[in-house]
């Protein structure tokens, strides 16, 4: 870990494409220990008013998670996910994730991090939101 | 569907604001490696803070930590195996009088995830939620219903504060006809 510059405000974070399939969906479901039909069963999710099975929050949270400690690094701590939904993800879109430092105060042991974010499929903005991390030496 | 019954509806949700899910509920289970390595594999996360033991030792906190963002994960409650009632349970109660109102679908529509400390093999999460709010009905693409935002803490066995989730969810009357594209 280098600390300083790496994370100065106004780095972007490299782009990262997932493509978001119903084995995404259903294992990030199960994985969270949400067994809302709508997250595994296509019948169930047409019949509570989506088209397929959708994304939990908890999966994009979980790989929104992955997304900043993959740049970060494994030592990176995270402090805070603020995250707003927006166009559900369905089995068959590709999210885009991208992301910059908006805040960045470097000090003995590491550095407090802010980054921005966003998860873009073809329908809009799935997901955006901030997130907070400490990023040591 | 007379706006009177809505406003009715509005004003049984709005005296659910302020009340609890009742005394902290247990995790069924403690934080553990195997769910931990589901959840990595499931989000495909490799960062081995989370999987591997040689690696944490030397890592931030010298053993293998649960990914955060599980937090929720932990005491997740099935409702298809719903536990011995227990009276005055607000967040339980408010989804059955939405749901017999014909708000039976749902989606979270945002949450603020706070993270106190990792949690680590063993801890055993209580959790416990508090109704902030309950938005006055709106008309979504998915169709008509309230947003209703929940506050969560998350406390370890010794009653110190491990994280808190402010989870919004979107409780709505489905706009699709059933078995529609």
């Amino acid at each position: 870990m280098t600390g300083g510059a790496v994370f100065a405000v106004g780095t972007p974070l490299p782009a990262r494409q997932i493509d978001v399939t119903t084995t995404l969906i259903v294992c990030g479901a199960i994985a969270s220990r949400d067994f809302y039909a709508g997250h595994h069963d296509r019948d169930a999710a047409v019949r509570a008013g989506s088209p397929d099975v959708f994304m939990n929050i908890m999966t994009t949270a979980g790989l929104v998670s992955g997304y900043l400690t993959d740049w970060a690094g494994p030592r990176a701590v995270i402090h805070e996910i603020d995250l707003r939904l927006g166009a559900p993800n369905y089995p068959g879109d590709v999210m885009r994730l991208t992301g910059d430092v908006v805040d960045s105060v470097t000090g003995e042991t590491g550095a407090a991090v802010t980054v921005r974010f966003e998860g873009r499929n073809s329908r809009g903005a799935h997901a955006r939101g901030t997130a907070r991390l400490e990023i040591r030496q | 569907m007379s706006d009177l019954v809505t406003d009715e509806l509005h004003a049984r949700l709005l005296a659910f604001v302020g009340r609890t899910s009742g005394a902290p509920r247990v995790a069924a289970d403690a934080v553990n490696a195997p769910m931990i390595r589901h959840w990595c594999q499931a989000m495909g996360d490799e960062n081995p803070g989370y999987t591997d033991p040689d690696w944490a030792e030397s890592g931030p906190f010298g053993q293998i930590v649960a990914p955060p963002a599980m937090l929720q994960s932990w005491t997740h409650h099935d409702r298809r195996f719903p536990t011995a009632t227990e009276p005055g349970n607000a967040e339980e109660e408010l989804v059955d009088v939405l749901a017999e109102a014909g708000y039976t679908s749902v989606v979270a529509t945002g949450c603020t995830l706070r993270f106190v400390r990792y949690l680590t093999v063993g801890d055993r999460v209580h959790y416990q939620a508090t109704i902030r709010s309950v938005s006055p009905r709106k008309s979504t693409a998915l169709g008509e219903g309230y947003f209703v935002t929940t506050e969560m803490r998350y406390i370890d066995a010794a009653g110190e504060p491990v994280g808190a989730v402010d989870f919004v969810t979107l409780r709505f009357r489905p706009a699709r006809v059933s078995g529609g594209e």
